[in-house]
């Protein structure tokens, strides 16, 4: 590699780390300012990303190659694997819980009609004799689904 | 692999291919699901029974797959690990969901938590402690979302926001600790953290992790879920998370501070969140206006108390947050079980003693207890809590101040519902409680009486599982033997 190459791989290096520190402010900011739900769940998707590329940056060495041996050849710098094999079960995990997060966005619609925390928020904070709780039922007007549960809210 | 091996690996093993092949087994009748659900339960706490009986003071350590420790994934039993995965077991089993729970969906979560759990208590490496946090945090959204009530969505989303958010802490923190000590095995870096981890890195990787489990352990300021899902969940959920999962956590936090983190700012940290969570989370519940509200902060303060044991130095401080743990693991769930029937404004349970003198009877011992009145277990567990801060001196002194101010809110706001309770009924009367409605609570009942009458051994049982949790130096030979 030349020099040159090396230098801009090693900016790129820290640049991977300031981008991740990016991701994750605008996340926590999208995530802490915002009071739509749907803009809180973009906002831990930034957060992820900006945690997974982060994790990324800590393997990675501006003179190594790829860590996979060909040819039997073993003694060349390698970036470090083992970050990138815990990014892509932090990526697994963070898929499904921002699925089942989703899931979750659209009874949150159904039930209150409202994606706005600060609505939620005063519908929790009710007192429990107010929010009556209407076992398995959504708002009127919307249609009749499986509820997840249908359950006793004992 | 040998018999031994066994015990460290089915407790995760069975539990999590049981949770995957219950909706097949359901297809042929919900009871045989439920039936192969409380068996494989069953069979933790026997697992959990045989590893307590075989590791003694020598832990049992499993390499997976055979690849030795620091590069392979090890599972590492002692007996507070296998003390908590059978009490996760037994909370799981006491408060096994019923076929209008649910049914299968239910029946799968729980043992998905119970897998994860026993995973999270038994893992030898940080990256798989956050996998089976995930799967504890996945199954919990899912059984808070389950009452199919009009605040539980909302509940378990916010839940979950929370729950992902502190998922992301523990990452970066993790990836932290790896980029200064290059490794994820805790007793690999037990070994190197003097050295790589004693700076600013290691006390932000520690803030980032305590504040990242802190959710799951109902820590200040991430605790903000525990009133709304408490208040929204079905009974059954809120009494596992409460009375089990939060401990978890803690006992993931434990095996952090006796490994890792040794640093005095730490250890401060950690000391101040405590402090501020038991003042919060006491004064809330005083301030409460219904049962459940009312509980969920008192877990907040009473995992506090465990959270502040676990600064005090060495064994002593271990044993306080195991006893305090234990006591709480018994008595909480209790205490919801009766708040599930006698729900809305405190106001309403006036003649609550005439129409269920058990109930009534039963919210009188727990509370007894959960004060700390001899010679019930709360007792023992707060006077073994005092006297480790008292001995340790300085600061804890303070903080044991605290935590007897905070005994005092605790009694006050605890009376305030037994005088209620015993008040003669104005309007309508509380909820009676059919036998089975309150059967799970008298059960914890007696294991409570039960434990008042066997302190003693179990006390010493305890500081046995305590001496070898405290002992780091016998986790890092038996884990990476031949590397000290």
């Amino acid at each position: 590699m030349s020099p040159d190459a090396l230098l801009v791989a090693e900016y790129l290096g820290r640049a991977l780390y300031g981008g991740a520190i990016l991701l994750i402010a605008i996340g926590i900011y999208a995530m802490v300012a915002r009071y739509n739900l749907m803009r809180v769940l973009l906002g831990l998707a930034l957060v992820e990303s900006g945690v997974n590329l982060f994790l990324v940056a800590i393997g990675f060495r501006p003179e190594a190659a790829a860590p996979i041996i060909v040819g039997g050849v073993t003694d060349v710098p390698m970036v470090d694997p083992l970050p990138q094999a815990l990014v892509l079960t932090a990526i697994v995990i963070g898929v499904g819980v921002l699925a089942l997060a989703a899931a979750l966005l659209i009874r949150v619609k159904e039930t209150y009609g409202t994606l706005d925390t600060r609505e939620v928020a005063k519908f929790l904070a009710a007192e429990p004799a107010d929010a009556a709780p209407a076992a398995g039922t959504a708002v009127a007007g919307t249609p009749a689904r499986e509820t997840v549960n249908a359950g006793s809210a004992s | 692999m040998t018999s031994g091996a066994n015990t460290l690996v089915l407790p995760i093993v069975l539990p999590l291919l049981g949770a995957f092949l219950l909706p097949l087994v359901a297809r042929f009748g919900d009871g045989l699901a439920r039936a192969l659900g409380i068996v494989l339960v069953v069979v933790n706490i026997f697992l959990g029974w045989t590893l307590w009986s075989a590791v003694g003071t020598e832990a049992a350590v499993t390499a997976l797959g055979g690849f030795e420790a620091p590069l392979g994934i090890v599972l590492y039993g002692d007996r507070l690990a296998a003390l908590f995965v059978a009490v996760l077991a037994v909370g799981a089993l006491i408060f096994w969901p019923r076929a209008e729970h649910g049914g299968v969906k239910a029946y799968t979560l729980t043992l998905l938590l119970v897998a994860g759990g026993s995973g999270l208590v038994l893992s030898g490496d940080l990256f798989n402690i956050f996998v089976f946090y995930e799967i504890v945090a996945v199954a919990s959204y899912g059984l808070a979302a389950s009452s199919g009530d009009k605040a539980g969505f909302g509940a378990a989303l916010r839940y979950l926001v929370l729950g992902a958010l502190g998922s992301s802490l523990v990452l970066i923190g993790i990836g932290l600790v790896y980029a200064a000590a290059g490794t994820l095995n805790l007793a690999d870096i037990a070994r190197l953290a003097p050295e790589k981890l004693s700076g600013t890195t290691g006390l932000a990787a520690f803030l980032l992790l305590v504040l990242g489990f802190g959710v799951k352990a109902e820590l200040f300021p991430v605790n903000t879920w525990v009133p709304e899902v408490y208040a929204a969940a079905p009974m059954r959920v809120t009494a596992i998370l409460a009375g089990v999962v939060s401990k978890l956590a803690m006992v993931v936090i434990l095996r952090l501070l006796v490994l890792v983190f040794h640093d005095p700012a730490a250890i401060s940290l950690l000391m101040a969140v405590a402090i501020v969570t038991i003042v919060a989370g006491e004064f809330a519940a005083y301030r409460a206006s219904d049962l459940n509200r009312t509980f969920a902060y008192s877990s907040i303060a009473q995992l506090g108390l465990v959270a502040l044991a676990l600064t005090i130095p060495a064994t002593a401080g271990i044993l306080a947050a195991i006893a305090v743990a234990l006591h709480h693991a018994v008595v909480k769930p209790a205490f919801f079980v009766i708040a599930a029937k006698w729900r809305g404004p405190l106001a309403g349970l006036a003649g609550g003693a005439r129409v269920a003198p058990a109930a009534a009877g039963l919210f009188v011992l727990l509370a007894l207890s959960i004060i700390g009145i001899p010679p019930l277990p709360g007792f023992w567990a707060k006077l073994v809590l005092l006297g480790g801060a008292f001995d340790a001196g300085g600061a804890y002194a303070f903080a044991a101040a605290v935590v007897l101010a905070a005994t005092v809110v605790e009694a006050a706001y605890l009376f305030r519902v037994v005088a209620r309770i015993w008040q003669p009924a104005a309007g309508a009367k509380p909820a009676h409680f059919a036998f089975s409605d309150l059967s799970p609570a008298l059960l914890l009942g007696v294991i409570l009486i039960v434990a008042t009458l066997f302190v003693a051994p179990i006390g010493t049982a305890l500081s046995g599982a305590a001496a070898s949790a405290a002992d780091a130096g016998s986790y890092v030979a038996r884990v990476l033997p031949g590397r000290m």
